[in-house]
């Protein structure tokens, strides 16, 4: 089931030894196919840097962290992962910034920076523990040590804080949505594709070392996941800044996929093979899936911004019309994300529900207490998504553009009439091959799940530690089977109903005429629902928890003529815990900065003190 | 295979048949109540001949999406129609977590219709799109906290198990557990098909309408397939709420056949009622009433944990 491979390696406790199992193939696969679309990609999208930029170095530190990301997700030892972990967050850096001229970029890579390097803190710890527990930094030895209850929990809350950073889990995440908006589109989905999958990886990783881990960590697991996942999905509503709200959406789906690999530590600590294969499958697939299908919807609102210059949802709308190959591919990935049939993020949503409601039937009560939270949580994170989702879609690519500048696009669009669509869209080929590849794979695995399904369930079964039967893995597919049948008739249904309406209207075109608008004579863009006016409702009823706030907008006079108003929603974890943090750090560092300058006696004093206590330690 | 097939084609005759029908009784409830003599029971059918027959007008601010819309949603709750049982017409299609299919491809006709809305670039349609993207979210929480409990109840997680035989022993196991369950139930009804306390499907007021706001645009084939996808959606909740309310088997076809069909037109009668003689609520309120629906499904699900 596994292959090492071992060479020597000239680095004290090092060996260059990789590994290759169910687990890091699955990784492998999510990782090369996404760098091989963003990178097709890129070829359109850098185009107009050409001579501008260092591209030559961007490409490189693109190669680099590819090849970096292969050797995290498959090192069989400590010291090569480690080294490749902070080679991979320093590539990534050179990436973020590649508009390094504007101040908010540069402050997005620094954020991303001092994030990633205090999640590594917590993974040095957490390796030495697991070291000197085990006597071995080789991962396969490491998983034949015993860890008692108190290293165990300790190593796994390490894990959650030092991989959770890299992973976005709430309140850690912080740095993602500064750096995604901040990175060109590419790296985006990159970023948001595999990225922070890493941090998956590593803490499926430390669960398949750690095959005993005390009670609570399921339940800890199963909790940051709902808290992750909603407050996600929630971020997402209240934003105005399209891959800003794609950034939050991430969060989304990491807690949905720490709530798959919760719900598979309940059912291993229960010994249930079945439900346990079942979390950590779905969470696997998840991993493979929001893989393609947030890299479609970065790479479209890449497309997006590149034609508008723009990011801003409020000032976009009906680029349906001028862009109709982004849209419809948008349109998949916006699908995919809602976790709708026909395509991928229905399939995986199903096994973490399936692995839910299972665990419902069969856990203990603590446990069907849980999954009873997990189901409903991730049902309204669902409800949720669509909405966040419906609403951007809507917003970007239908109804009428909101600013005054884009009419001018139409217009030229309106002179191009007469050429074929993939010249009036005007967006390079190369880009839109690569999102036309990943929206494709996105409806593979959910029309015929069968392959990826079989690649995951491995990957589940290898971290559930379980003995399973063959018939277990059939005991998913029957299910997955009659839905792939039931979209099949859906899809003949709809023929049909295309059909009875042809039918029905007869031959000749239908009259267009503007829209009716209950009668009213003079419509204008600006009377259409905006985002913000689209997620008000659900914004406002959780604006407690949002850090709503609303300036202006309220009407004066009797002829009230211009005004204005604001409405942001604030990071809470942000604003209430991080800043005030960073704001006190600052000033202890202020006040012994004064106390540093004073006197060169004062450090010679502290040299002798540390002296004799290294003396005196030492002597006992 | 071909048994498959015309078990399929069985169930959907029942629902093409059957949904205009139920819509028809709740007018014909109210206009009773009122005192008026109000339109016959067959109305909805002539509504949507009529609208069969008629061309449809576009926008010029819509794209092929607002076309695809009403397909979809018509679809949609057609494939859902499969997965519930008429009473002895058992579903078609059953297999375990088939209530997923259920929900989703419900929100999936959601999706279309809100995007549709949005399409025409208007305010009026995007303030309906608005709401019924917010409404629905609470909703969801409602129908998903039912499932859990009956899941529970019948230990399993097939939607004609969780409302078939088992459901007797479950009255006697956690009457309370499923009562609460079942007034939830009749919450989400309310909310998700838009009627009144929720939503009224009568006015022609836009700024108090949902889901009539929605489809304003709509016209011809299109709003037939609006209209027919609505009222099948609705003949579907129906008829999962029937089995939990009226759980008796006898041994005839027939008996049973009539207690299921009974129950329909009891719940339309009680819909007619429940919209006679209640106010719509003000807007801001419709959220505590389905947050207070997901509170009684809550406590149904704490009771089942504890009976059993």
């Amino acid at each position: 089931m596994e292959i090492i491979f071992s060479k020597i390696w000239q680095v004290p406790f090092g060996a260059l030894s990789l590994r290759l199992d169910p687990l890091s193939v699955l990784f492998l696969t999510a990782i090369t196919i996404l760098f091989f679309c963003a990178g097709i990609y890129s070829m359109g999208y850098l185009r107009p840097y050409q001579g501008k930029k260092p591209l030559v170095w961007h490409v490189f530190c693109y190669l680099f962290l590819a090849m970096m990301f292969g050797v995290v997700v498959t090192a069989n030892n400590v010291i090569l992962f480690l080294s490749a972990w902070e080679l991979m967050s320093i590539a990534t850096y050179f990436l973020i910034i590649f508009h390094d001229e504007t101040p908010s970029v540069r402050r997005a890579g620094f954020l991303y920076l001092m994030a990633t390097h205090c999640g590594t803190f917590c993974l040095f710890l957490m390796f030495f523990l697991m070291a000197h527990t085990a006597g071995s930094m080789n991962f396969d030895v490491m998983a034949h040590a015993s860890f008692s209850p108190v290293v165990a929990g300790t190593i796994f809350s390490l894990a959650l804080i030092g991989f959770g950073v890299k992973a976005g889990f709430l309140p850690f995440h912080i740095w993602l949505p500064h750096a995604h908006p901040a990175a060109p589109s590419h790296i985006s989905a990159v970023l948001s594709g595999v990225a922070i999958k890493t941090g998956i990886y590593g803490i499926c990783r430390v669960l398949w070392i750690m095959g005993v881990l005390p009670e609570w960590c399921g339940y800890a697991l199963l909790l940051i996941g709902v808290v992750s996942g909603l407050m996600g999905v929630l971020y997402a509503l209240g934003q105005h800044e399209l891959k800003k709200l794609l950034a939050y959406h991430s969060i989304e789906n990491i807690g949905i996929i720490a709530i798959g690999l919760g719900i598979g530590m309940l059912g291993r600590t229960y010994h249930l093979a079945f439900v346990s294969a079942l979390g950590f499958a779905g969470a696997l697939l998840h991993v493979l899936n929001h893989a393609l299908f947030k890299g479609l919807l970065f790479l479209g609102a890449g497309s997006v911004i590149q034609k508008t210059h723009t990011g801003d949802l409020d000032r976009l709308g009906g680029l349906a019309k001028i862009m109709p190959y982004t849209s419809v591919l948008f349109l998949v990935g916006a699908l995919s994300i809602c976790g709708l049939p026909l395509f991928n993020g229905f399939i995986s949503e199903f096994v973490i529900f399936y692995g839910l409601f299972q665990g419902l039937l069969t856990l203990p009560l603590q446990g069907v207490f849980s999954c009873g939270v997990g189901i409903v949580s991730l049902a309204l994170m669902g409800a949720l998504a669509l909405a966040c989702f419906a609403k951007v879609y809507g917003t970007i690519f239908l109804g009428k553009p909101r600013r005054t500048g884009d009419s001018a696009l139409f217009q030229e669009k309106e002179r191009n009439r007469a050429l074929s669509p993939v010249l009036r869209e005007a967006t390079s080929k190369w880009m839109i091959v690569a999102m036309a590849v990943l929206a494709g794979l996105c409806a593979w695995i959910g029309l015929a799940p069968r392959n990826a399904v079989r690649l995951t369930f491995a990957g589940g079964e290898y971290l559930s530690r379980g003995v399973l039967m063959k018939e277990d893995f059939e005991k998913l597919m029957a299910p997955l089977s009659m839905i792939i049948g039931t979209v099949f008739i859906f899809m003949a249904v709809i023929a049909v109903l295309v059909l009875v309406r042809k039918v029905l209207l007869g031959k000749g075109s239908m009259p267009i005429q503007d829209t009716w608008a209950c009668g009213f004579a003079q419509v204008s863009p600006k009377f259409q629902y905006t985002s913000s006016s689209f997620a008000r409702p659900i914004v406002e009823l959780m604006k407690k928890i949002l850090m709503f706030s609303r300036q202006g907008g309220k009407v004066v006079g009797e002829f009230p003529v211009q005004a204005h108003m604001i409405s942001a929603v604030k990071d809470a974890s942000e604003e209430g815990m991080f800043r005030p943090l960073y704001i006190r750090f600052i000033r202890l560092s202020r006040k012994l900065d004064e106390r540093r300058n004073k006197y060169t006696q004062m450090y010679l004093m502290y040299i002798f003190l540390f002296l004799i206590f290294l003396l005196i330690w030492k002597l006992r | 295979m071909i048994s498959l097939t015309f078990y399929i084609l069985l169930h959907w005759l029942i629902v093409l048949a059957g949904a205009p029908l139920f819509l028809g009784v709740i007018p014909r409830v109210k206009a009773v109540i009122s005192g008026r003599r109000g339109p016959s029971v067959f109305q909805p059918y002539y509504d949507l001949a009529r609208l069969f027959q008629k061309k449809t007008v576009y926008s010029r601010t819509t794209t092929w999406l607002f076309r695809a819309a009403p397909i979809v949603a018509l679809a949609s709750v057609l494939m859902v129609s499969l997965v519930v049982p008429f009473c002895v017409f058992k579903a078609p299609i059953q297999f375990t977590g088939d209530i997923l299919l259920v929900a989703y491809l419900l929100a999936l006709a959601r999706f279309f219709m809100i995007i549709a809305a949005l399409d025409t670039g208007y305010s009026m349609e995007g303030m309906g799109a608005s709401r019924e993207a917010f409404f629905s979210c609470l909703s969801e929480l409602t129908l998903f906290m039912n499932f859990i409990t009956l899941a529970l109840l019948a230990h399993n997680i097939s939607l004609s198990r969780m409302i078939g035989a088992d459901i007797p022993v479950s009255w006697q196991m956690a009457g309370p557990a499923l009562l609460m369950a079942a007034g939830s139930l009749f919450v989400v009804l309310l909310a998700e098909n838009c009627r009144l306390p929720v939503d009224d499907p009568d006015t022609h007021l836009e700024l108090t309408m949902i889901h009539e706001v929605m489809i304003l645009e709509h016209g011809g084939v299109d709003l037939a397939y609006m209209h027919y996808a609505a009222g099948i959606k609705m003949f579907i909740f129906a008829a999962i709420l029937v089995p939990i309310l009226l759980p008796w088997q006898t041994g005839n076809v027939l008996q049973n056949w009539a207690i299921f069909c009974g129950g329909m037109m009891g719940l339309a009668l009680l819909v007619g009622v429940v919209e006679s003689t209640m106010a719509r609520f003000r807007l801001n309120r419709v959220k505590h009433f389905l947050l207070i629906s997901f509170a009684l499904a809550f406590f149904g699900f704490i009771v089942a944990l504890w009976r059993i």
